[in-house]
């Protein structure tokens, strides 16, 4: 029953993304509520395997197929959790698509390929069979693209283009990594993976190229810049991808590998941690120097990716509980971010934050989530991002060099510089001349929601906490 | 009775080119397009009746033997796909019914040399039918006498006479050596001098000659002319599945029939095969015409085909007759598309066309889908037999050609997202507003195809177990 569920939660985004055209067709107004109900049955379905995974059972489904190209999909902690952490921010962005691109053309292509997105999303944390994880995420790629050139000027389809192939080459290195473990082991599914090499020594030529694949999903050096480049899409996309969703690809596929599956020696991991460090200090740097609100934003989700890969590979269960918290808390609070600014974007028909101030007369509601928000990702208590800062360092403190883990501490003090420059600038101040409103009231909800929720998420921390410590004991079961 | 295959479209030309009224020779194109669609039905339900019974009526008056397996079928279906499309998408472009009626003979005259060749096991019918298509192949790209398609006939027969003097002169060797030209005892005859001086000269000469028919670099400089300046059904037809045929599936067939796979033969084999992928890639990214760049896309693509054949292993054999099929289809598709935006637009030169996405949304989407298909992007058919093809490569331990087909769809990808931004992903130009969504058929046959593309894709554990893995029991 329940590994049944398992497909459905895939397949009806999945499938039901190109349903959206055709529902488009007999009323404008099914489209959007068709696409948030899509991903709400998909939220709904992750939200079902709750229970199981609390008892520390593994859902699975199973089909054998030629060649060891089976579909195999498994529920267990880590992908409930992603499950639930994408579906769910995903749903808030599509309800404020609903304000948001009401007004553009092509609306049939926005949503089918949002959902579309969400759907092998899910298939993606879902997947137990490595060619089935290769095939999702190279959807999320395609769907993507579509996005971010969704404006279809030239130089926008440019940057598409640019992420587009960035990514694929990536992933092709991945491909070529899964077929190498394949040719060794003789299996493309995860069990039979960790199995075997629960008594063989990893081979080190695959681990740099999936790693060459994770680290360009999710945009750390050297494969970042296509990340501030695609924030030429709309705000809902860059807000769906490149906060919330589609960068912790990369960081799932880690914490799915090589922490949960075949877990990484020291030296590897401590490699890991000089790229992610580097990551967060130079984009860190470069947000502090951009004038272009939407890459800000790019940049600093940039250096906060490198922190759950610090949380990551600590190598400790506080480390762990606190990546996985960071996937969350950072979810929510950038999407909220690249959210509001869409909302300035949209009302100052500019993104150059020289050219803005005094928005939080005009924009008061904004305002406050924007603050929420970035007080969540500096990492202030009792903000959701506190938290998991905090156990992310916690837990490095101490496995790891001290040196690294200082860069790191560095990189959070220069988020909070960052941060407040952009607020101060965007808000604060001397209004310019010509007068900006207020949004519409189902987009400045969303972003109202999603700051709350950062909130939230850190006063009842206790709830999704306890949720992470269970998928962090499952992962280290593997040690 | 698979020989029927051959009998079939020869009847229909016979009849038609009786002398009835001119009401029954418009029937041409219905007559060809049920003959294609007869022969799909065939492989995909697969009448045990039709394929296992050995009755060769041919036999009586010919000396001439055939034969099917499982790369037969993979064959048969993709020259019923295209042969389907461009009997379609011919027959609306041209809209003067007598050159309706030659184009159909010629398709289908084509067709008998493509279908015999598929199934005879011999070499010198093999040669005899590469001539019968090679013929039908030259009138169709000269049939609209345009000045560059005379031009690109010319470079055709000039290098296809020159193959097959090559191939004639290898025939000439091996019965020199072995007596005999049938594929088992030209076998058994080089087995016992495989040492032979003349053998070697005569495998040399047939694969570079097939090498010239299939448009392999070094050989392939008459592709890039003769698909731009053929009318874009023809280009479908030639690109799609005639330079396969004769090209890649004889290559393919001598290899496990005739020659067998010898280490040094191998390595040629591969090295041009990768050669190919990565000069069509480069080349194509250069392109400013559309169909320019979908021949070296083919150049490319018939890379990938030769490199998993000389590859050898029966799970590479078979990654490449999926990959021949895929390409049938998806370079089909997106010479259709190319057909359209001719139609619409009067020119498929990628500068002077732009944001047509919009307003040609199934040609824009459908390109979409033949060129994620092309790249290997998932979960497309191309996808699956691009992973067959270096799955193949790494367990051979050829890891360096493995990471040359995998790193080159990269370039395919740029090459065809360029295409896309410059054609259809972006803002049209002035005096683009008006175009409208080509024409019904056009639309239909992109749709189809695309369909195939994407089922093929989503049904692939069927597709390998039934049509594609039966393939591995060819070899060896």
């Amino acid at each position: 029953m329940l590994s049944c569920i398992l497909l459905v939660s895939i397949v009806v985004p999945f499938f039901g993304a190109f349903l959206l055209p055709v529902l488009g067709r007999v009323s404008r107004g099914l489209r959007p509520i068709s696409a948030l109900a899509f991903v709400l049955a998909s939220l709904a379905c992750s939200c079902l395997f709750i229970p199981s995974v609390l008892k520390g059972e593994t859902v699975v489904f199973h089909m054998a197929f030629p060649l060891g190209l089976n579909l195999s999909l498994a529920a267990d902690g880590l992908s409930v959790f992603m499950a639930i952490t994408s579906a769910l921010i995903s749903a808030v962005i599509i309800l404020y698509s609903f304000g948001y691109i009401s007004h553009y053309e092509n609306q049939n292509e926005y949503y089918t390929m949002v959902v579309l997105f969400l759907g092998s999303m899910m298939g993606l944390v879902f997947s137990s069979n490595l060619v089935f994880l290769y095939l999702f995420w190279e959807v999320t790629a395609v769907a993507s693209w579509r996005l971010i050139g969704f404006f279809r000027e030239r130089g926008f389809v440019q940057k598409a283009d640019k992420a587009f192939l960035v990514t694929f080459l990536g992933a092709l290195a991945m491909l070529l990594g899964f077929i190498l473990l394949y040719r060794q082991t003789g299996s493309f599914d995860l069990s039979v993976v960790r199995e075997y090499f629960q008594h063989a020594p990893f081979p080190g030529v695959v681990v740099v190229l999936v790693l060459a694949g994770i680290f360009s999903k999710s945009a750390t050096l050297p494969f970042h810049t296509w990340l501030p480049d695609a924030g030429v899409a709309p705000s809902p996309v860059t807000a769906l991808l490149h906060a919330a969703v589609l960068v912790k690809i990369g960081v799932y596929v880690f914490a799915r590998l090589f922490v949960a599956t075949f877990p990484l020696d020291v030296r590897w991991n401590e490699a890991v941690l000089i790229v992610a460090a580097l990551s967060a200090l130079v984009s860190a740097g470069a947000a502090l120097r951009e004038t272009d609100l939407k890459r800000i934003i790019a940049y600093s989700t940039i250096s906060q990716i490198a922190f759950i890969f610090l949380g990551l590979a600590s190598g400790t269960v506080v480390g762990l509980v606190g990546a996985l918290l960071y996937i969350l808390m950072h979810g929510l609070a950038k999407a909220g971010l690249f959210l509001c600014a869409g909302i300035v974007e949209q009302n100052t028909h500019t993104r150059d934050i020289t050219k803005m101030g005094g928005l939080v007369k005009s924009m008061p509601w904004t305002a406050m989530a924007f603050l929420f928000c970035a007080v969540s990702v500096m990492g202030v208590p009792p903000f959701g991002g506190f938290f998991s800062k905090y156990m992310v360092i916690a837990g490095a403190l101490g496995a790891r060099p001290l040196a690294i883990v200082l860069v790191f501490l560095a990189g959070a003090v220069l988020t909070i510089l960052y941060l407040l420059r952009a607020f101060n600038a965007v808000f604060m101040g001397e209004a310019p001349a010509s007068p900006a409103k207020e949004g519409s009231p189902v987009m400045v909800g969303s972003v109202v929601f999603l700051g709350l929720l950062s909130l939230c998420g850190g006063v009842f921390i206790f709830y999704p906490s306890c949720f992470a410590q269970v998928a962090a004991r499952q992962m280290m079961g593997a040690w | 009775m698979a020989t029927l295959l051959i009998l079939l479209p020869l009847a229909i030309i016979m009849v038609l080119n009786l002398p009835f009224k001119d009401a029954f020779k418009r029937a041409a194109p219905f007559l060809g397009g049920c003959f294609y669609l007869l022969q799909a039905a065939l492989v995909v339900f697969h009448p045990a009746a039709f394929w296992d019974d050995i009755y060769n009526p041919l036999e009586a008056f010919f000396a001439f033997e055939c034969s099917t397996d499982a790369l037969s079928l993979v064959l048969f279906l993709s020259i019923a796909i295209v042969g389907f499309v461009a009997v379609l998408v011919g027959a609306h472009a041209l809209k003067n019914p007598r050159q309706r009626f030659f184009l159909i003979n010629l398709l289908l005259l084509a067709t008998v040399g493509m279908n015999a060749n598929v199934m005879v096991t011999d070499l010198f019918s093999t040669y005899v039918f590469l001539e019968v298509t090679a013929v039908a192949s030259f009138i169709l790209i000269a049939m609209m006498k345009g000045e560059g398609a005379l031009e690109g006939a010319f470079k055709y027969i000039i290098l296809s006479v020159i193959a097959s003097v090559m191939m004639l002169l290898s025939l000439a060797l091996l019965v020199l050596v072995t007596g005999q030209t049938s594929f088992e005892a030209v076998r058994a005859g080089l087995g016992a001098s495989p040492e032979s001086l003349f053998v070697k000269m005569a495998m040399i000469l047939f694969v570079c000659g097939l090498f010239v028919k299939g448009g392999v670099v070094p050989f392939h400089a008459w592709v890039p002319d003769v698909y731009a300046s053929a009318p874009s059904f023809v280009s479908v037809f030639l690109a799609g599945i005639v330079t396969k045929v004769s090209g890649v599936y004889i290559l393919m067939r001598l290899l496990v029939s005739v020659f067998g796979f010898e280490a040094s033969v191998q390595q040629v084999i591969m090295f041009v095969g990768a050669l190919s992928i990565v000069v069509g890639a480069l080349a194509a990214l250069a392109q400013r015409d559309f169909k320019r760049m979908l021949a070296y896309s083919s150049i490319s693509q018939v890379g990938y085909i030769v490199l998993a054949l000389g590859c050898g292993t029966p799970l590479a054999v078979a990654g490449a007759a999926f990959h021949l099929f895929n390409h049938a289809v998806f370079k089909s598709l997106l010479f259709v598309n190319a057909q359209g935006v001719e139609e619409r637009c009067g020119t498929t030169h990628m500068e002077m066309v732009s944001g047509l996405g919009s307003r040609m949304p199934v040609t824009g989407w459908t390109s979409v889908i033949a060129l994620l298909s092309t790249a290997g992007v998932p979960p497309l058919a191309g996808f699956w037999s691009k992973l067959l093809i270096i799955m193949a490569l790494l367990n051979a331990s050829r890891y360096g050609y493995a990471a040359v087909a995998l790193f080159s769809s990269v370039l395919t990808l740029a090459y065809f997202l360029s295409m896309q931004r410059r054609m259809f992903f972006g803002k049209p130009h002035k005096g683009m507003e008006n175009i409208r969504e080509a024409g019904p058929v056009i639309v239909g046959v992109e749709i189809i195809l695309a369909g195939i593309t994407v089922g093929a894709g989503l049904l692939y554990p069927l597709v390998l177990e039934y049509f594609i893995l039966p393939v591995q029991r060819v070899v060896g």
